[in-house]
C-alpha cells in the first residue's frame, strides 16, 4: 500500500519533469566548483576562486553574457569549500550536480583531489574541467568528461630543453634529479623522453625521497657525471636545498632548472645571490605578453581581457591588493574555454559540450588552449622564469619574453 | 673513482653526523632523567633555526653568535613548559588543578576574555603580534588557575599523558611560529668560503657547525662526569628514590634537565642552519624528530653523549651506503640507504639491546 502510494506520488512529477525539461530554455550557465578554500591547498584555492570570479565578471559585464539559444545569458558561479579533503570533494560534487543542477563542474586544486572527484562527474556524465591537477595519471584512467587547462606534468621541462636546443645546440649532457612523488616523477619521465627526442644525452637520472634533509651524496654523484644541464626538483623546501647544496659542492653548470620552488618569490629571498641564473617552469606569470595582436598573427581565436584588465578584475574579485598567480590564471582560462564551447555548439548538453571542447583551440592572456582525445592539455606551453639580479624574468618562450635568457648560468660565487 | 666518491661522501657523512648527534643529545637527556619521550622535539629544533634566521636577517649576526641566545631561549622555554605543563605529570610532588568545578571554569573564561581585551590594546600599542599576546594571556591564566585551585596530588599520570603533553607543546610552538612568520620556506646566505679537499668540497660553515657540535658534546660530558651538579643529575638517572634519600632535590633536577635538554635542542637548530640555511619553516622539525629517535636508540636511549656517537655512526652509514648502492645499476640508492639504516638499527639492537654505549 505504502509503496504504491509512493509510486503514485512520484509518477506525475517524473512526467512533468520529462515534458518540461526539454522545453525549458537556458536562462543561465552555472559553474559548480568544490573549491579548496581551507586546508593544505587554501592558498592555491583562494587564487582559483578569485580567478574564476574575475573571468565570470568579465563575461557578464564586458563580454555581455554567453550567447546561447539566440540570447545572451549570464554565467553563474556556485562554489563550496571542500577543505582540501577528498571526501568533501565527492559529496559536494554530488550536491552541485543533483541539487544545484549546475551546467558544468570545475575540479578542485591538486592532482589528488581532481582524481577523487572525477568518478562522480563520470557517473552523472557531466563535463569536469581540471585547472589544478597536472599529473598525467588523470588521463590514463579512461575518464570521458575530464578536460584539462593546466599543462600536464610531462610537459613541464619541454620548453626548457627546447630553449637549450635552440640557443646552444652543442650542449648535450643532461642530468635529471627529481623528488620521488607522483607529480615530480611524471615531470621527470616527460623530461627524459623529450631530452632523448631532441638528441640530448641523459648522463644521470635519480630520485630523492620526499622530506629529504640532505642531498649531498646524490649531488656528489651528479657532479661526477659531469653534466652541462641539471633539471629536477619537486616542491619548495627541497628545491631550496637542491640549489644551496649545488653551491656548497661547487657544481657549476650551464643551466639549472627546478620545478615549483624556483618560480616563487621566497626562493630568491632565501637564497640571495645563489639563485642568480636559476630557472623554473611556470604555467603563467604576471608579465607574459600574450595579446590579441599576437593571437591574430598566429591565426588563433582570442577571447578574454588583456593582462592588465585581468589583474584589475582579479583584485576586485578577491577584494584585496593581491596579484594573480598561475593558479588564478588557469582557472580563468578554463571559464573562457567553457564560454567559447557553449557559444560554438549553441548547447549546454554535456556530451555536445565535451565534443566541442575537444575541437576547440583559442588564445587568451593565459596563452594557448587545446586538448587531445583524452582531455589532456596540449596547446598551452609553459613559460620559463629565470632569476636575474634578484628579480624573476620571463625568458622563454620568446613571444612571452620580458628578458633575454642568461646562458650559460653564472658560476656560484 | 669509487674510492674518491666514498671518501668524499664519508667525510660529508661525518660532518653531517656530528650535527645529527648534537640534535639528539637533548632528547636523550630528557628521556634519561625524566623518562619522558619528547615527541615535540623537532619543533624546538625549528625554534633554534628561526632564532638563527631572525638574528641574521635583522642584524646580520652570524649564526655562531646566535648559539648563546638560542641556548638561553631554550632554557627559558624548557622551564616554562616544565612548570607550566609537565611538572604536574612527572614530579612525585607535582601539583595540578585538583578539581575543576564550574566556579573555576567560569572564572577562567571571564579572566580569559578580560585578558584578551587588555591584550588586544597592548598588542596594538606595542605593535606586537596578536599570537604572542594570546600566548602570554593563556600562560598567565593557566598559572593563575594553578595558583588558586592547585594542590598536591597523589596519583601519578600515565606515561601516555606525557607523550600527549610534549606532542601538544610541539603543535603549539609550530602553530605560534606559523602565525608569526607564515608557512613560507625561508633561508639566508652566510658565505664565508669553502675548503676544497679534492674528493669533496666543505663550506667553512659546515665545519664550524661540526666543530661546535663536538665542543658542546665534550662540555656536556665533562659537566656530567666532573661536577657535583652533573653527578646529582646522574644520580637521578640511576635511581630517583635513592637520590632523594641522599638529599638530592629531585624536583629541581627534573626541571633543570628538561630545560637543559630543550636548551641543547634549540641550540642544535642554530647549528643546523649553518649546515643547511634554507627551507626554514614552522613544520621543518618533523623529519628530525624521527631521525633523532633512531639515533637516540642507537646511542643508548638515556645517554646524551652516546647519542652524539649514534649521530656520527648514522651519518657515516647513511652517506657511505649511498655510494655503495649507487654502484648497482637500476637501484635508487636513497631508498636503499633508509632500508639499510633501519636494518642496521635492528641488528645493533639485537646484539646490544642498550645501544652502542651502554649506560652503566
Amino acid at each position: 500500500m505504502k509503496k504504491r502510494g509512493l509510486i503514485l506520488l512520484v509518477v506525475p512529477f517524473l512526467a512533468i519533469a520529462f515534458f518540461v525539461a526539454p522545453a525549458h530554455a537556458v536562462d543561465s550557465i552555472v559553474i559548480g566548483h568544490p573549491a579548496a578554500l581551507s586546508g593544505s591547498y587554501a592558498k592555491a584555492g583562494e587564487q582559483a576562486v578569485g580567478g574564476v570570479q574575475a573571468a565570470v565578471d568579465w563575461v557578464n559585464s564586458v563580454y555581455g553574457g554567453v550567447n546561447v539559444g539566440g540570447k545572451k545569458v549570464p554565467l553563474v558561479y556556485k562554489y563550496y569549500d571542500c577543505e582540501s579533503k577528498k571526501e568533501s570533494v565527492t559529496s559536494l560534487l554530488e550536491r552541485l550536480i543533483t541539487t544545484d543542477k549546475v551546467t558544468v563542474t570545475f575540479a578542485p586544486y591538486s592532482s589528488g583531489l581532481t582524481l577523487a572527484g572525477a568518478p562522480v562527474a563520470e557517473k552523472y556524465g557531466i563535463v569536469y574541467m581540471d585547472h589544478g591537477g597536472a599529473s598525467d595519471k588523470i588521463f590514463t584512467q579512461g575518464f570521458e568528461y575530464v578536460v584539462q587547462t593546466i599543462g600536464p606534468g610531462s610537459s613541464y621541462h619541454v620548453g626548457t630543453l627546447e630553449m637549450v636546443k635552440k640557443i646552444a645546440p652543442d650542449v648535450k649532457r643532461v642530468a635529471l634529479a627529481y623528488e620521488d612523488s607522483e607529480f615530480a616523477r611524471s615531470v621527470m619521465d616527460g623530461a627524459e623522453a623529450k631530452a632523448r627526442e631532441l638528441g640530448f644525452e641523459v648522463v644521470f637520472k635519480r630520485t630523492y625521497p620526499m622530506k629529504v634533509e640532505d642531498l649531498t651524496p646524490l649531488l656528489s654523484d651528479l657532479k661526477a657525471s659531469d653534466p652541462e644541464i641539471v633539471i629536477g626538483g619537486g616542491h619548495f623546501q627541497d628545491g631550496q636545498l637542491f640549489n644551496k647544496q649545488m653551491a656548497d659542492l661547487d657544481i657549476n653548470v650551464k643551466l639549472l632548472s627546478l620545478i615549483a620552488a624556483a618560480t616563487l618569490p621566497a626562493f630568491g629571498e632565501a637564497l640571495g645571490d645563489l639563485a642568480e641564473g636559476v630557472m623554473g617552469p611556470s604555467h603563467w606569470e604576471y608579465g607574459v605578453t600574450f595579446s590579441e595582436e599576437g593571437a591574430k598573427a598566429a591565426g588563433m581565436t582570442w577571447i578574454g581581457p588583456s593582462q592588465d584588465e585581468y589583474v584589475a578584475l582579479f583584485k576586485k574579485a578577491v577584494g584585496k591588493d593581491m596579484l594573480p598567480d598561475y593558479h588564478a590564471a588557469e582557472a580563468s582560462a578554463q571559464v573562457l574555454a567553457l564560454v567559447l564551447a557553449v557559444e560554438k555548439s549553441d548547447s549546454v548538453d554535456s556530451d555536445v559540450l565535451r565534443k566541442t571542447l575537444g575541437d576547440l583551440t583559442f588564445m587568451s592572456f593565459y596563452g594557448g588552449w587545446d586538448i587531445d582525445d583524452t582531455g589532456k592539455q596540449i596547446g598551452h606551453s609553459m613559460v620559463n622564469v629565470q632569476w636575474q639580479k634578484g628579480e624573476r624574468k620571463i625568458i622563454w618562450p620568446e613571444d612571452a619574453q620580458t628578458a633575454k635568457p642568461v646562458f650559460p648560468k653564472p658560476d656560484f660565487e | 673513482m669509487i674510492f674518491e666518491q666514498l671518501s668524499g661522501n664519508l667525510l660529508q657523512g661525518l660532518v653531517l653526523g656530528s650535527v645529527y648527534g648534537m640534535a639528539t643529545m637533548g632528547l636523550s637527556l630528557i628521556f634519561g632523567v625524566l623518562q619522558v619521550v619528547n615527541v615535540g622535539h623537532g619543533a624546538f629544533i625549528m625554534v633554534g633555526a628561526f632564532t638563527s634566521l631572525m638574528m641574521f636577517q635583522a642584524a646580520g649576526v652570524p649564526p655562531v653568535l646566535a648559539i648563546p641566545v638560542a641556548f638561553a631561549i631554550g632554557m627559558a622555554l624548557g622551564m616554562l613548559f616544565y612548570f607550566g605543563a609537565l611538572k604536574p605529570l612527572v614530579s612525585p610532588s607535582g601539583s595540578g588543578i585538583k578539581s575543576l568545578d564550574m566556579r573555576a571554569v567560569g572564572m577562567g573564561a571571564g579572566i580569559l576574555v578580560a585578558l584578551l581585551v587588555v591584550m588586544r590594546f597592548l598588542s596594538a600599542a606595542f605593535k606586537l603580534h596578536f599570537a604572542i599576546t594570546l600566548f602570554v594571556a593563556i600562560i598567565f591564566l593557566y598559572g593563575f588557575l594553578l595558583y588558586i585551585y592547585g594542590g598536591r596530588r597523589q596519583d601519578k599520570a600515565p606515561e601516555l599523558a606525557t607523550l600527549l603533553v610534549t606532542f601538544s607543546i610541539g603543535v603549539i610552538l609550530e602553530e605560534s611560529v606559523k602565525q608569526l612568520f607564515t608557512s613560507e620556506a625561508r633561508g639566508f646566505n652566510w658565505a664565508i668560503g669553502k675548503l676544497d679537499l679534492g674528493v669533496t668540497v666543505l663550506p667553512y660553515t659546515k665545519l664550524i657547525a661540526s666543530f661546535g657540535s663536538l665542543t658542546i658534546a665534550v662540555l656536556l660530558y665533562l659537566w656530567f662526569r666532573k661536577t657535583r651538579a652533573g653527578m646529582a643529575m646522574r644520580s637521578v638517572v640511576e635511581d630517583d628514590v635513592g637520590a632523594r634519600v641522599c638529599g638530592v632535590n629531585v624536583d629541581w633536577q627534573y626541571a633543570l634537565s628538561f630545560s637543559l635538554g630543550i636548551g641543547l635542542t634549540v641550540t642544535s637548530g642554530v647549528l643546523l642552519t649553518m649546515f643547511i640555511p634554507v627551507g626554514i619553516n614552522p613544520y621543518m622539525g618533523g623529519p628530525y624528530t624521527l631521525k633523532s629517535f633512531v639515533i637516540a636508540v642507537l646511542g643508548g636511549l638515556a645517554s646524551p653523549y652516546g647519542a652524539f656517537f649514534g649521530g656520527l655512526v648514522f651519518g657515516l652509514v647513511e652517506n657511505g651506503s649511498y655510494t655503495l648502492f649507487a654502484q648497482f645499476q637500476g637501484l635508487e640508492p636513497f631508498a636503499m640507504t633508509r632500508f639499510f639504516s633501519f636494518v642496521m638499527l635492528l641488528v645493533i639492537l639485537l646484539l646490544r639491546p642498550t645501544g652502542l654505549l651502554k649506560v652503566k
